[in-house]
């Protein structure tokens, strides 16, 4: 069984990428109520507030997760049902904190992430976000290390693939942006070979960009 | 590329001497069995029996030890008990034998702390002694050119098709059905545990090996993967390699913590891995023999688009409905002809009864007789808006109308159409109640080189698979 200690927290697995140059919604700790405001009024509204723990795997399921916040009393209101919620679902938490980022448009969900065979070593695995990865296991990997060709053709083999062009009136996703996306996270867990299992979900991407909205790395 | 590997596995694949150790004049043993099919299919070098209680096999002397055989020793066959194998390493070191291959099985693939514990032995001691082994539990290796079949085994004819196999029983079945489907191998080697020379070795031999021209392969799993990975893409490059892999259940799959860690099963991650190296993934013996088949007969031939030809004689219709369903569901395409040839189809057959879209239905041409018949199918195959035919030919509607005689001359148009036109010709010939005559029309045709398959859905895939083939493409 894992010990929680390996995995890294929101906030800790995003800096890490970050210093990297994966591109990733900026997030920054608040270890009190007062603190969550006045992060917000930095940040601007609205606001996503979540809990920062390693113990919990599940953020949304148990209450973690509070989008949408548009001033300060409803970022401290947040924050409270947060902590009871949690507190409630996850009784034996060590819970650092309360993570404070910004609410960004929505994109065109999808994950990107990177866990450890036992024969081939470190593999990526790209698919397309939410319940489509879960239910349908609509995915594509590559071996470690992954060139922007590779990120191409995985792309392209998701059965999912015609959303990523645009569907239906949502805007198209940037395909360099997402293959960009996806070397760099290649290149990232080629150099940082303690990490055992990573997810960026989602990631969201747009016509211009693609950017991690959460990301979980788990160490060896 | 590897080529170092061609001098390094000489002894291996060309060897001048075999010393098979296990064999007994008296009772039935593998090593016995070994001598006796080397005898039988004319191994051209020496062949050095041995075991402990001496006597002879036929013409050869028995020796009650490898240290008495006289004369140099290049490879060594052994099928004795697993207690006996370290000595023997010895005897092989001080003969200064190239490479030594072990039936015997009860290794790492029976008991796992034990069995990995006497291999690791096995290669210190053959490292030591400049030496290479193969296996253990494997039946080694398939040559043609140099008269080595499998044991108790029937050589086939040699030709440009190489291929590994992990598992000993199915590189015995790729060997029998080479034979029965005309696939003419240039070497073939199971090799087993692979604790010293394993899948990565021989592929890398076989991509160096200028008698090869194909490479297929059975996997079920590596202890290198990494050097597999890097092997298979650099494989790949430069010759068609076809994969199957098996066994897809997990390999001790750990408790993952993240979406990646739990959707990455086994088998996603090795077909992931097969298809970013650039190998044509199969997925059962008959798609490896099937692929193999139209690679060796069709090279750097790439295409999707058939021409299918049903209702030779009558059977068309449904069959032909069929067929076409079959070959779209398999990745190919099945475009209507030139407005051109359906003109001239129309005019050759009449238009009452004949279906003139592709598939094409020629069964009027039995009123006609065989020289339209022949014309109507030469049509078809000058089309250019297709790449290669496909012909349903059902024995038992044709040798009522036709007689065998008739027959005959189709399948010999057949060959004729093969050698005298660009386009891959491929036949369709379903079991039925003739099957002696089905079987004669069978081996005519591939003696000439046409594939046959028994059902149209074999053959979509096995040609759809031809354009999986990167190293034709140019790509990579």
């Amino acid at each position: 069984m894992i010990k929680s200690q390996n995995a890294l927290t929101e906030v800790e697995s995003k800096e890490l990428l970050s210093k990297a140059g994966i591109p990733v919604v900026e997030t920054k700790l608040a270890r009190s109520k007062k603190e969550a405001i006045s992060i917000s009024k930095e940040m601007s509204f609205p606001v996503v507030l979540k809990i920062n723990s390693r113990d919990v795997i599940h953020k949304s399921d148990s209450g973690g997760v509070k989008l949408g916040l548009v001033n300060a009393t409803q970022v401290g209101k947040a924050y409270s049902e947060i902590m009871s919620s949690i507190k409630r679902a996850y009784p034996e938490a060590q819970i650092e904190g309360i993570s404070v980022q910004p609410m960004v448009p929505p994109g065109v969900e999808v994950i990107i992430g990177m866990s450890k065979d036992p024969q081939f070593g470190p593999v990526i695995m790209f698919g397309l976000g939410g319940i489509l990865v879960e239910v349908l296991k609509d995915v594509s990997f590559r071996i470690v290390p992954v060139t922007e060709r590779d990120a191409k053709e995985m792309i392209r083999e998701i059965k999912g693939y015609p959303i990523l062009e645009g569907y239906r009136g949502q805007k198209p996703a940037s395909m360099p942006a997402l293959e960009k996306l996806i070397v760099k996270v290649s290149q990232f867990v080629e150099k940082n070979i303690d990490i055992r299992e990573l997810d960026l979900n989602p990631v969201f991407a747009y016509p211009d960009k693609a950017v991690a909205v959460d990301a979980r790395i788990i160490l060896e | 590329m590897f080529e170092e590997k061609l001098k390094e596995f000489e002894p291996i694949f060309y060897p001048r001497s075999i010393a098979v150790v296990g064999a007994s004049a008296n009772s039935i043993k593998a090593g016995t069995a070994w001598v006796w099919t080397l005898l039988t299919a004319g191994f051209p070098g020496h062949i050095y029996p041995v075991g402990s209680r001496g006597g002879r096999i036929g013409d050869l002397e028995i020796f009650p030890s490898l240290r008495l055989v006289p004369g140099e020793v290049d490879y060594v066959v052994v099928a004795v008990p697993r207690q006996s194998v370290l000595e023997l390493l010895d005897d092989c070191v001080a003969r200064s034998v190239k490479a030594v291959q072990f039936f015997t099985a009860g290794f790492s693939e029976m008991d796992a702390q034990q069995g990995r514990a006497l291999e690791e032995q096995m290669v210190e001691k053959a490292r030591q002694g400049n030496m290479r082994i193969i296996g253990p539990n494997c039946i080694g290796v398939y040559c043609p050119e140099q008269r080595i079949p499998f044991v108790m085994g029937t050589l086939g004819e040699g030709g440009g098709v190489g291929f590994v196999s992990q598992s000993g029983g199915i590189a015995g079945k790729l060997a029998t059905i080479g034979i029965a489907r005309h696939i003419k191998y240039s070497k073939g080697v199971s090799f087993g545990n692979g604790i010293d020379l394993d899948a990565s070795d021989f592929l890398q031999y076989l991509a160096a090996d200028p008698k090869t021209k194909v490479i297929g392969a059975y996997l079920e799993g590596t202890r290198n993967g990494a050097r597999l990975f890097h092997t298979m893409k650099e494989v790949a490059k430069v010759k068609p390699l076809v994969v199957w892999k098996g066994g897809r259940t997990e390999a001790g799959a750990q408790a993952a913590m993240s979406h990646t860690g739990s959707l990455a099963s086994s088998a996603a991650i090795w077909s992931a891995a097969l298809r970013q190296a650039g190998a044509i993934e199969v997925y059962s013996l008959e798609e490896l023999t099937d692929t193999l088949l139209v690679l060796q007969q069709f090279d750097h031939w790439q295409g999707t688009r058939a021409a299918i030809i049903g209702g030779l004689a009558d059977g068309g219709g449904g069959m032909s409905v069929s067929a076409g369903d079959t070959c779209m569901d398999n990745g190919l395409e099945v475009p209507p002809l030139s407005l051109e040839t359906r003109k001239e189809l129309s005019a050759l057959l009449g238009e009452v009864g004949s279906i003139l879209h592709n598939p094409v239905d020629v069964s009027q041409a039995q009123f006609r007789g065989l020289a339209t018949l022949f014309q109507a199918i030469d049509l078809v195959a000058r089309d250019t808006s297709i790449d290669f035919v496909l012909i349903q030919e059902d024995i038992d509607i044709l040798l009522p109308i036709y007689s065998w005689k008739g027959v005959e001359e189709i399948n010999g148009f057949f060959v004729e159409l093969g050698s005298n036109q660009n386009k891959p010709i491929v036949v369709v010939l379903p079991p039925g109640s003739a099957e002696a005559e089905r079987l004669q029309a069978e081996h005519t045709l591939l003696k000439a080189s046409i594939p046959v398959f028994c059902s149209m859905e074999r053959a979509a895939r096995a040609l759809a698979n031809l354009n999986k083939c990167s190293c034709w493409q140019g790509a990579r």
